[in-house]
């Protein structure tokens, strides 16, 4: 995988693991052990989707309403 | 300064419009509130970590060691009757300006408490603690150094450590199974409040009361001599202590007023201002030596003795039913004599429970991570019913509510008792509060949880009916036999390690030991009953072995700590001349606290449906993938996930697995008994345990890994898994026995403040919690705060200060507490109701 | 020698003969309030910073 931020390139485990906002989901966070930053990870594919900054969410909304009536649209 | 509005302005309805309730909050309440809100230092650490400014306060630790030393030959608890009263007599005092209510756990409104006597483990992170030392911190240093050196082996966790069994010792010590301390250096102390909170006794009558026992006891000893007297002399001892510190409590409260006094005398020039320090010197003059006869004075009594307690021991908890107790006060000032305006009295209330939100004393990393924002779980337990079962909610009630909203502290919060005779005007104003985003008050089901009292602990229905919130969820009655003076942090238990245990033969892959039985090897396992007993075998090991603990430092706290004050106020202990803490005469109140409970019950169902069901995996593949924390296998992971059960959608396949988990348990904690030799029975809740236990529980077979948060309540589904609705959430939760199925069951919910907003919300929101009661769920909570303002105050929390969610059994400030807890409470669904 | 009793925030204790209390105003970063602790009227004052000559 490579570390969009950086370019530093390593096998998915190398990249510490931090958490999984989205137990149903398969995008984790992960830190670059080179540049330190944030990034979500697309477990299946092995790749990065981008790094994460305070307030972002890739997985998107909650569950329930809010997302249901956004799909509804 | 008067109690009028700090200041009002058009922009109201925008702030409404957008719901920034905080902003509302600030122009709505009074200058005086206004100040002493912002007044306050934060000392809930923030994400683990103590805010800045904030220090350690050195001053008590240094008169209490003192003090201690001094009087070495003395038994224990005169020993600390006697440091404590020295402690009284001269640790610094403060009146913060625009205060009417006094008393504060620490020299100076920026300091925390440090319990020097507790254990050395947590003296020794003290004084690696980054921050907290007060200038010059070189000086600092080498006091704390100085006092650690005179306690190190001496302190009560050190004693119980001794002479636990060594294996026991090693496996409570990981840090993997459970949290706390066997001692009641540090816990939840229960209060008698029907003693001494009623109005009708102060400490002059209880030392009267004692002084009378004394007397007779004294007869005894120079009467025939045989072995029936002997333990009398040991009885003398612990009531002189109790009159001891009981006196110098009133002498701490008598230095208060002549404070004040000498403020309105000497050095206050505004008439008002010397008005109010005059009160609050009469006030503190007749409080808590006499009876309470206003309003003031009765909340000016139970803060001081919140105060004291805390001078004498680190309580994690602060059990309290204000409106109950302070109720009859506020009807006699605000509504018969008219001695107090509504606005006078919203002015004690909104301080009464700013003092609260101040305190704070240091705490290991562990429990600032566990606690997340706050310093201890004050939930104060509001409504409910009076001994003869008629409704006891009362004016003080709604005063308290609307206050609530005034003022928005995270701590004390609110747990409202309700029952069918609740009034509309009450629960509208319970709604307004949920609505404001305070996430509390919660709700507890009081005809259910009175008969859960009677079934575990046998307390007679007119001692149930008078039960408050311990700590964040198990009632405990106020009455002589039935409140329990103690109760250890210890029997905490980080239940997702039963699975985990029951699927690694016993060992701990995170710690890297043997923890609990060999059970076998998981990867021969041919059915789902083999997994089951493994499971079974390792949950009654993990609270049999927390259970143990906690019962022998309760046996041994006489000994090796000692609670003098607390026995004063104690009426079982007064009457008898026994520490408070010995169970003598107690009726027995005791529960686990069961942390990251949901995980057992979807990783059983999972491993069942997929391996023993479906076979589209083998035990061998699963153990593996769990072994490598999932990596390389998130397909495998996600059908863990996706292709099970999971609980909270009332599928019976897996609410069956957690009604068996259950009762399996409930059996257990009837063969496990306390010091009274009652039950254990078991409260699945979180705190923010699943924020702390998150690096700590491997990798499970409901999905989740190493590192991941577990999930947020006790019974709450894990978030974003509950795909069928609220009602099917409220269907499963409502299969559990809430009478007979454990003590007390959390339930986590979040609703969408677009859809609760005006009447309309509200109604839908009452028929909601109709459903509720009607299913006989003991317990809810509300967050009702949108992703995006939470969004916003992760990207912006400069903004965002005053946003308050609910966490688990306690609210938070939002920008307080971890991006991990945070991501994990936005993450739980919306409820479209 | 300046001792305690000579300074502006002693207050000698009407009830107690011989004892008083320091009290002082402190202005903190987020409030205001007054502080007091007990002293003796004949504590020598020459090291404190805070001696305020009566």
């Amino acid at each position: 995988m490579k570390c969009p931020e950086c370019s530093y390139e390593a096998p998915v485990p190398e990249f510490r693991y931090l958490y999984n906002v989205r137990i149903d989901a398969p995008l984790t966070l992960r830190q670059c052990p080179q540049c330190q930053a944030w990034l979500s990870v697309d477990e299946l594919a092995g790749e990065s989707t981008g790094k994460v900054e305070a307030g972002d969410a890739p997985w998107g909304k909650s569950a329930g309403i809010e997302r249901d009536l956004e799909e509804a649209v | 300064m008067t109690a009028e509005p700090a200041k009002l302005d058009v922009s109201l309805q925008e702030h409404e419009e957008k719901q920034e309730w905080w902003w509302i909050a600030e122009k709505k309440r009074s200058k005086r509130l206004d100040y002493l809100r912002k007044a306050v230092w934060k000392k809930g650490a923030l994400g683990g970590n103590y805010a800045p400014g904030i220090k350690v306060d050195l001053e008590g630790p240094k008169l209490f060691t003192d003090m201690w030393k001094w009087w070495k030959f003395d038994p224990i608890i005169m020993r600390r009757a006697k440091a404590l009263a020295h402690v009284f007599d001269n640790i610094p005092i403060f009146i913060t300006d625009h205060s009417q209510l006094v008393g504060y756990w620490g020299s100076a409104p920026h300091t925390i408490s440090w319990r020097v006597d507790g254990a050395s483990i947590v003296n020794e992170e003290l004084y690696n603690e980054p921050g907290i030392m007060p200038e010059p911190e070189e000086e600092s240093l080498r006091k704390v150094a100085e006092i650690n050196d005179y306690w190190a082996g001496q302190t009560a966790v050190d004693k119980v450590a001794r002479i636990l069994d060594p294996e026991d010792a090693v496996k409570f010590l990981s840090g993997a199974i459970g949290w706390g301390a066997p001692t009641s250096a540090y816990g939840y102390s229960g209060k008698n409040y029907e003693y001494y909170l009623k109005g009708e006794r102060g400490f002059e009558d209880i030392i009267a009361d004692i002084e009378d026992h004394i007397a007779e006891a004294e007869e005894k000893t120079i009467g025939v001599p045989g072995p029936d007297i002997l333990h009398i002399y040991d009885r003398i001892q612990n009531w002189e202590a109790m009159i001891l510190v009981l006196e110098a409590a009133i002498r701490f409260a008598k230095r208060y007023a002549r404070l004040a006094r000498t403020m309105a005398e000497h050095l206050e020039t505004d008439e008002k201002r010397k008005e109010e320090l005059l009160r609050i010197a009469e006030t503190c003059e007749r409080v808590p030596a006499k009876a309470p006869r206003n309003l003031q004075e009765s909340f000016q009594m139970d803060l001081l003795i919140q105060t004291m307690s805390r001078f004498e021991a680190s309580e994690g908890a602060w059990p309290a039913r204000p409106d109950y107790y302070h109720g009859p006060f506020y009807e006699k000032d605000v509504l018969q004599d008219k001695s107090l305006t509504e606005e006078e009295a919203t002015d004690l209330i909104g301080e009464f429970m700013i003092r609260a939100y101040e305190v704070g004393g240091f705490g290991p990393r562990w429990a600032r991570e566990g606690m997340q924002g706050i310093t201890g779980t004050w939930v104060w337990t509001i409504g409910g019913v009076k001994p003869d079962g008629s409704d006891a909610c009362n004016a003080l009630t709604t005063a308290f509510l609307r206050t609530a909203r005034l003022i928005r502290v995270s701590n004390p919060t609110f747990a409202f008792r309700w029952h069918p005779k609740v009034s509309d005007e009450v629960m509208r104003e319970c709604f307004e509060c949920i609505r404001h985003g305070l996430g509390y008050p919660s709700f507890r089901n009081d005809p259910i949880l009175v008969a859960n009292c009677m079934n575990w602990h046998g307390h007679p229905v007119e001692e149930a009916r008078t039960w408050v919130h311990q700590a964040c969820m198990s009632p405990c009655p106020t009455t002589k036999n039935g409140v329990q003076p103690f109760r250890m942090a210890s029997a905490t238990a980080n239940c997702a390690k039963m699975v985990e245990y029951a699927l690694h033969n016993g060992y701990d892959h995170v710690v890297g030991m043997q923890m609990g039985p060999q059970t076998g090897d998981a990867r021969t396992f041919t059915d789902f009953e083999q997994l089951f007993d493994a499971w079974t075998q390792q949950m009654q090991w993990l609270l049999s072995l927390l259970v143990r603990t906690v019962n022998l430092g309760r046996y041994k706290d006489p000994e090796f700590y000692g609670r003098p004050f607390l026995s004063g106020i104690t009426e079982r202990a007064v009457e008898r001349g026994i520490d408070a803490v010995s169970p003598e005469g107690e009726r027995g109140n005791c529960w686990i606290t069961a942390f990251t409970w949901v995980e057992n019950a979807d990783s059983l169902a999972a491993v069942k449906k997929l391996v023993f069901d479906d076979k589209k995996y083998t035990m061998d593949q699963l153990i593996t993938a769990l072994e490598t924390n999932w990596d390389g296998y998130e397909q495998m992971r996600l059908d863990f996930v996706n292709k099970a059960p999971k609980w909270g959608n009332d599928d019976d396949y897996v609410d069956d697995i957690m009604l068996r988990c259950l009762r399996t348990m409930a059996k257990h904690s009837k063969v496990m008994r306390c010091t009274s030799n009652n039950t254990w029975p078991a409260a699945p809740q979180n705190v923010s345990g699943n924020i702390h236990y998150s690096s700590v529980v491997g990798a499970l077979p409901n999905g989740r890994r190493l590192g991941d948060a577990l999930y947020d309540g006790g019974i709450s589904p894990g978030p974003g898994l509950d795909k069928k609705g609220p009602t099917a959430v409220l269907k499963s939760c409502g299969k559990i026995d809430h009478v007979a199925d454990g003590r007390a069951f959390l339930l986590n919910q979040r609703l969408s403040p677009t859809q609760m907003a005006g009447e309309k919300g509200y109604q839908l929101w009452r028929a909601y919690m109709r459903t509720w009661a009607d299913l006989g769920l003991d317990h809810i909570q509300f967050n009702m705060v949108s992703d995006k303002t939470l969004r916003a105050a992760q990207k912006d929390p400069e903004k965002y200060q005053e946003v308050i969610v609910r966490v688990a059994g306690y609210s938070a400030h939002f920008v307080d507490i971890s991006r991990k807890t945070q991501d994990n409470i936005i993450q739980r669904t919306i409820q479209g109701i | 020698m300046s001792t305690c009793s000579d300074c502006k925030s002693f207050f000698p204790r009407e009830d107690e003969p011989g004892k008083g209390d320091c009290v002082r105003r402190v202005v903190d970063p987020r409030q205001a309030y007054y502080t007091t602790r007990p002293k003796n009227p004949e504590e020598d004052a020459s090291g404190c910073g805070e001696f305020r000559k009566r």
